[in-house]
């Protein structure tokens, strides 16, 4: 952190200072849709981007603006916009970059509705993506072409728990002069910062470990502000005159945050995937103790591969921090205080045996969801990954017996007590068939 | 706008705004390790309200191509040499901490130029000690980060900002870190050497106004009065809460006062 604080003050501090009329030291929530301008100039300099403030809730409201800040703090942003949803944070950050003609590098090996984003959405607007596996260097390196706009990968991808190599890929795309984007969900600003890594705009969905409770949907996009947008004209979203705003040149006249500009001036502007100020309010709540839980999920994560690696009923189990993965090394060098709290296993019997277990374990929720403070376990095959082709499913590291945990923050007996009553029964399953 | 002043492409904000040059010209004059990002809730402001605003970044600052000026006497030459090339006969100055030691050499050797003069988070001097001079000689990003720091108040370090969903830590950071590395070497020790500003302000004959910090660490509230008091003609203004980063931390407050003494 290069400020005065440190992380685990800025969880709880960073975004809000006590209410100035009120003395609310709690972030309140302005549940409102505008703001009453003081006078016709004011709304004026607001309108015209001269200086800060609050127009209309759908660009910008105190408690999305509190807790944009926090994230800012917390990743190493200069700025950071939050949004309804991880997703709606990634298509805005491609909208603000990429334009018919353009093209995109990403990673093979990440959460589903993200590759169907990439490869079925967008090319239907002229922008087309090549899928390259985020170890290969080389072939992140071949794939980036002049009109290449960002490459996008995850930390750790969904649900493979692959790592991506950010330092190495960063080096790639500055030579580049292409930004690198990384989805940072699994990991938070806890356990890795891609900021200081050389990425150049990282995106959240809050609505995982950040907020944590599984009570609000949220994305945000954090502009890391070291990317030299003015270099070679490949950026005109943000070195040409904007197309309101009397024309202003977003690079030259906001510099480290001209994205977050495009962001907010057109992606909010035009397209509105707003956050509710409720939910920011929830999201900010979960953010307070986010060292805490990270930290437990952590610890949790450790008993329960433990566990499941010496059971019979298991085939195989798969986490970065186990020596077998293939990112070990790479994971501990970049994550040390923790990789993550997902686990993916294969259990034997292959579906039916997987079915078995999701539908008797009795502490576990079988939901589509990561992160929360509950453990969470489910198929991805027949859920979250249905949709993809056979090949894009062989592509991403899945198989038909794979089972995803998100290990909560329970005590660890009891989630291992539910694990082995249900793998019981699975084996039950299995037998009779 | 982008130019060639002195053999060197230099980039000049206008605040958004096409430049014509005829009256009621503004020229901000940016700090050390700084650029024209420091005006960013100033120049749109102004350039919006009928001003003429030139904000330029120095040689080796922003979006400035060159080498770095070596001393305050030579950036003042700089910027009167500035307004020449743009047909401009005179201007009100709007400095920001070493903007100010450059706006009142400016205002002493070029008074024909200079219609008022505004300091903002100034002293008559700014000496610089020997740790952040040999940090910014070998150590630049740790130099930006303790200057960064110095600059703001408390609000600022717990990440509260007018401005929805921006940061001055980060983002002061990275200003600093896009301009040549030279830059702030040759800023802090201009600051260092000039011992002009005494004689400065007490020969600025143009009104003045002083806008201070009351929780600034580098140019402390009792160095930026005696200042105006050594102006012959200065009104000061004392914003509370507020670190060295006036115009980014307080930019209603900075906009009010300075729009109420240049109207």
């Amino acid at each position: 952190m290069s400020g005065n604080y440190k992380f685990d003050t800025l969880t709880l501090h960073a975004g809000q200072v006590p209410d100035k009329a009120t003395g609310a030291r709690a972030t309140p929530i302005y549940q409102t849709t505008s703001y009453v301008f003081q006078d016709s100039e004011h709304a004026a300099s607001l309108f015209n981007m001269e200086v800060g403030g609050h127009i209309y809730s759908r660009l910008t409201n105190p408690t999305i603006a509190t807790l944009e800040q926090r994230v800012a703090a917390l990743e190493g942003g200069v700025a950071c916009v939050a949004v309804s949803s991880g997703m709606a944070a990634l298509f805005l950050t491609i909208l603000s970059l990429a334009s018919q003609g353009d093209h995109i590098v990403a990673s093979s090996q990440m959460y589903g509705a993200s590759i169907n984003l990439f490869e079925h959405t967008l090319p239907r607007y002229g922008i087309t993506t090549s899928f390259v596996p985020p170890h290969d260097l080389e072939a992140i390196e071949a794939a980036i072409q002049p009109n290449t706009k960002m490459v996008f990968g995850e930390v750790i991808g969904n649900p493979g728990l692959d790592v991506m190599d950010v330092p190495s890929v960063a080096a790639i795309t500055a030579k580049a002069g292409v930004p690198l984007v990384i989805d940072a969900t699994f990991n938070t600003p806890y356990l890795f910062r891609p900021i200081e890594h050389g990425a150049n705009i990282v995106i959240q969905s809050l609505t995982k470990w950040m907020g944590g409770h599984g009570v609000a949907m949220g994305g945000a996009i954090i502009d890391g502000g070291n990317f030299d947008w003015g270099k070679d004209g490949k950026f005109p979203t943000l070195t040409e005159p904007h197309y309101a705003f009397q024309g202003v040149n977003l690079w030259e006249e906001f510099g480290p945050a001209a994205f977050t500009a495009r962001v907010r001036s057109e992606g909010m502007y035009n397209v509105g995937p707003s956050l509710s100020p409720t939910n920011a309010f929830h999201l900010l709540q979960g953010l307070e103790t986010l060292n805490l839980r990270m930290d437990r999920h952590i610890a949790n994560t450790a008993k329960l591969l433990a566990f499941l690696s010496e059971h019979e009923q298991i085939a195989w189990v798969k986490h970065p921090t186990l020596a077998d993965h293939r990112d070990h090394e790479l994971a501990m060098r970049l994550m040390p205080k923790g990789v993550c709290s997902i686990i993916a296993c294969g259990i034997k019997g292959g579906r039916d045996a997987g079915r078995a277990f999701i539908e008797n374990v009795q502490l576990a929720s079988h939901l589509a969801n990561v992160g929360d403070a509950k453990t969470l376990v489910i198929h991805p095959g027949s859920t979250t990954h249905s949709h993809l082709t056979p090949e894009a499913m062989a592509n991403a590291g899945l198989t038909d017996d794979m089972l995803r945990i998100s290990v909560g923050l329970e005590n660890s007996d009891d989630i291992i007590v539910d694990f082995k009553n249900a793998l019981r029964i699975a084996k039950k399953v299995t037998e009779k068939a | 706008m982008r130019l060639t002043f002195q053999d060197t492409e230099i980039f000049i904000s206008t605040g958004g705004r096409d430049f014509s040059g005829a009256s009621d010209v503004l020229l901000f004059i940016h700090g050390s390790g700084q650029s024209h990002l420091t005006f960013l809730q100033q120049g749109r402001f102004f350039a919006n309200r009928g001003w003429q605003v030139l904000n330029p970044d120095m040689p080796a600052h922003g979006h400035s191509q060159g080498q770095p000026l070596a001393s305050i006497e030579e950036m003042a030459d700089w910027y009167a040499g500035l307004l020449d090339a743009l047909n401009v006969s005179s201007a009100s100055l709007i400095g920001h901490s070493q903007g100010c030691l450059v706006g009142l050499e400016m205002a002493k050797k070029y008074p024909q130029k200079v219609d008022k003069v505004a300091l903002i988070a100034g002293a008559m001097a700014i000496p610089v000690n020997d740790a952040l001079l040999d940090m910014a000689a070998n150590k630049p990003d740790a130099a930006y980060q303790a200057m960064v720091n110095w600059a703001h108040a408390n609000d600022s370090h717990l990440y509260h900002h007018s401005w929805p969903g921006q940061t001055h830590i980060e983002f002061g950071n990275q200003v600093m870190s896009a301009n040549h590395q030279a830059a702030l070497l040759a800023d802090l020790s201009a600051c260092n050497h000039y011992e002009g500003g005494p004689e400065a302000a007490s020969a600025v004959s143009c009104p003045a106004l002083a806008i201070l910090a009351s929780h600034d660490k580098m140019t402390p509230v009792k160095a930026g009065r005696k200042m105006a008091d050594m102006i012959p003609s200065c009104e000061a203004h004392i914003i509370a809460d507020a670190g060295h980063f006036l115009p980014s931390e307080r930019p209603y407050d900075v906009n009010k006062l300075l729009r109420s003494f240049l109207a």
